[in-house]
């Protein structure tokens, strides 16, 4: 298990050179398959935004991120920062706002989000925009 | 039972899609006052210098009315503005400032805001009201602001609507306490019709 803010910042290198691509910004998460889809990675230098693709992916560890490509998907689904963002829940009640969120680094299968009055299991995601996370109601 | 909101307490209300988009904000609350039913709600696009939308939500589009948010399942929920419209320039006015007057013929008051219930069901549950002096009496220093609930039948005429005599015992000052008035109201109905 790991969390957003555990993964964020950590520095990205391609596996076959160790070259030092930058470092990880954002995850984009597909709140209704509960996964993280893809990454967001800002240069060390040119502080230009690159998406991955999680298959191009190989690992992602306690200190780094190895991606086998650094080459941009074909279509980027649009992103939406998790951390902060408000939640409502299908009956149009506030929960708060989203702390974090716990993911596994192996599949990037979201298992909750942390919230001020606690977790939310991946189960009771049911959408994610740009106003908000609804969740089911529990 | 649900939360309790006030109509009035809606307009500007962020309407928010299943998928987390928020579309559109509620500009006005449209009413079957002879059903006791919230028909639908006129738009106003998000932001500040935004104005009325071309769109309209009809309650049935509505998955549920929350404190925070009326929730729709998609964008698609947003319809021509004929279908809620229609009814509310024919009866929208009755509601608010309509008198209320008891099925014994009392005046109770005038209505200042409509009480619906949240959820799904978009049901008219009481009223705000500027009391008149017989429902309040002995505090003639100010006018005096309640929430009635609203009787199962429900007459509309006019500029006036009748409720039950028995619901001016329900009265509340305010919203929290109302809950528990119309919980009261609506078990001694029950227990009277059996």
């Amino acid at each position: 298990m790991m969390l957003f803010s555990e993964a964020r910042g950590l520095p990205v290198l391609t596996l076959t050179e160790a070259e030092e691509v930058g470092a990880l910004r954002s995850l984009t998460v597909d709140a209704v398959s509960g996964v993280v889809t893809h990454v967001r990675v800002r240069g060390r230098h040119s502080r230009r935004e690159t998406v991955l693709a999680w298959g191009a992916l190989h690992a992602i560890g306690p200190d780094a991120v190895l991606v086998r490509t650094t080459a941009e998907p074909a279509e980027v689904p649009p992103h939406h920062e998790l951390p902060g963002l408000r939640i409502l829940t299908e009956t149009g009640d506030t929960l708060g706002a989203v702390q974090d969120v716990a993911f596994e680094p192996e599949t990037g299968r979201i298992e909750a989000v942390v919230t001020a009055h606690g977790d939310l299991p991946a189960d009771r995601l049911l959408g994610l925009g740009d106003y908000a996370l609804v969740v089911r109601a529990a | 039972m649900n939360e309790l909101l006030a109509a009035r307490s809606l307009t500007t209300l962020p309407v928010v899609t299943l998928g987390g988009d928020a579309v559109a904000q509620v500009k006005d609350t449209v009413f079957d006052p002879a059903a006791g039913r919230v028909t639908g709600f006129t738009l106003s696009g998000r932001g500040l210098l935004s104005g009325p939308l071309k769109r309209s939500l009809p309650w049935s589009a509505v998955h549920a009315l929350g404190p925070h948010a009326v929730m729709i399942r998609d964008a698609l929920a947003l319809q021509d503005p004929s279908t809620v419209v229609a009814r509310r320039e024919a009866q929208q006015g009755r509601v608010l400032h309509a008198k209320v007057l008891t099925d014994e013929g009392a005046e109770v008051g005038t209505v200042l805001d409509v009480i619906v219930e949240g959820g799904a069901s978009g049901r008219v549950v009481g009223f705000r009201i500027a009391a008149a002096k017989a429902l309040m009496q002995g505090s003639r220093r100010r006018r005096h602001r309640v929430y009635v609930p609203r009787g199962e039948t429900l007459a509309v005429s006019g500029r006036a609507l009748v409720i039950p005599a028995d619901a001016t015992r329900y009265v509340a000052d305010d919203l929290p306490a109302f809950v528990a008035r119309v919980g009261a109201f609506q078990a001694g109905q029950e227990g009277t019709a059996s």
